[in-house]
């Protein structure tokens, strides 16, 4: 890859990265992992994050731009395969706030 | 002249989202997708943009952590049937649903034989 894959600096951003992916590992169900899958997800998500930038900055030359806008970054995630659109209703998914379970209100038999 | 409407709809929808999306701060750090978006020549002064796309891959992993977890549970059912009451079921992510889930998103992982 690039000359800056080995610094530190680099190495230091790739593993915020793999602790992000444990985290959503674990908010999805998963109790442990191995770890060559956190290592192929980082990567997939590096590589994800990687291709929207261009992309999108792609995206924005072509108009003439040469700073993306919220159009630019639009087409560029829906190109990926997902649509922008569906991100509102799954934030609204993970910032519902659960609610304990309740003990019963009625005392129940005796 | 209707889809100029269409189009100004869907701008300002847009636009409406990424007002709404002030007040969450996404798993996926925004210094460390702003990093990598520099990496690749995106440069914004605008912080919600980059904070769309942290949402927007953290959603990516999310539904293939999803899928794999759903892969583990068809086959650990069959597992599970031959010890009942046993309630605290440990899903550990392997390798093998990992990659079922990413070939249903289209992404081929290709295990080296020789690989520990």
């Amino acid at each position: 890859m690039t000359s800056t894959s080995n610094s530190k600096r680099a190495a230091a951003h790739r593993r915020v990265l793999s602790v992000a992916v444990a985290a959503l590992c674990r908010e999805a169900g998963f109790d442990s992992s191995t770890e060559s899958c956190i290592e192929t997800l980082t990567e997939i998500l590096q590589s994800y994050i990687s291709e929207c930038g261009r992309s999108a900055k792609s995206f924005s030359e072509l108009t003439g731009r040469t700073t993306p806008m919220i159009t630019d970054v639009a087409m560029a995630v829906s190109q990926m395969g997902s649509d922008i659109s569906g991100l509102r209703e799954y934030q609204r998914k993970l910032s519902r706030v659960k609610i304990p379970k309740q003990e019963s209100m009625y005392p129940t038999g005796t | 002249e209707r889809l100029n409407e269409a189009i100004q709809l869907a701008g300002d929808s847009l636009e409406d989202m990424l007002n709404h999306m002030a007040d969450y701060a996404p798993t996926v750090p925004e210094a460390v997708t702003g990093y990598y978006l520099n990496r690749a020549g995106f440069e914004t002064a605008d912080p919600r943009l980059v904070r769309v796309i942290s949402l927007a891959a953290q959603k990516f992993i999310s539904d293939i952590a999803n899928d794999a977890l759903q892969h583990c549970k068809m086959k650990g059912s069959v597992q599970t049937s031959r010890r009942p009451g046993k309630q605290d079921k440990r899903y550990t992510l392997t390798m093998e649903d990992l990659s079922a889930a990413l070939s249903d998103h289209g992404i081929n992982v290709k295990k080296p034989v020789y690989f520990t």
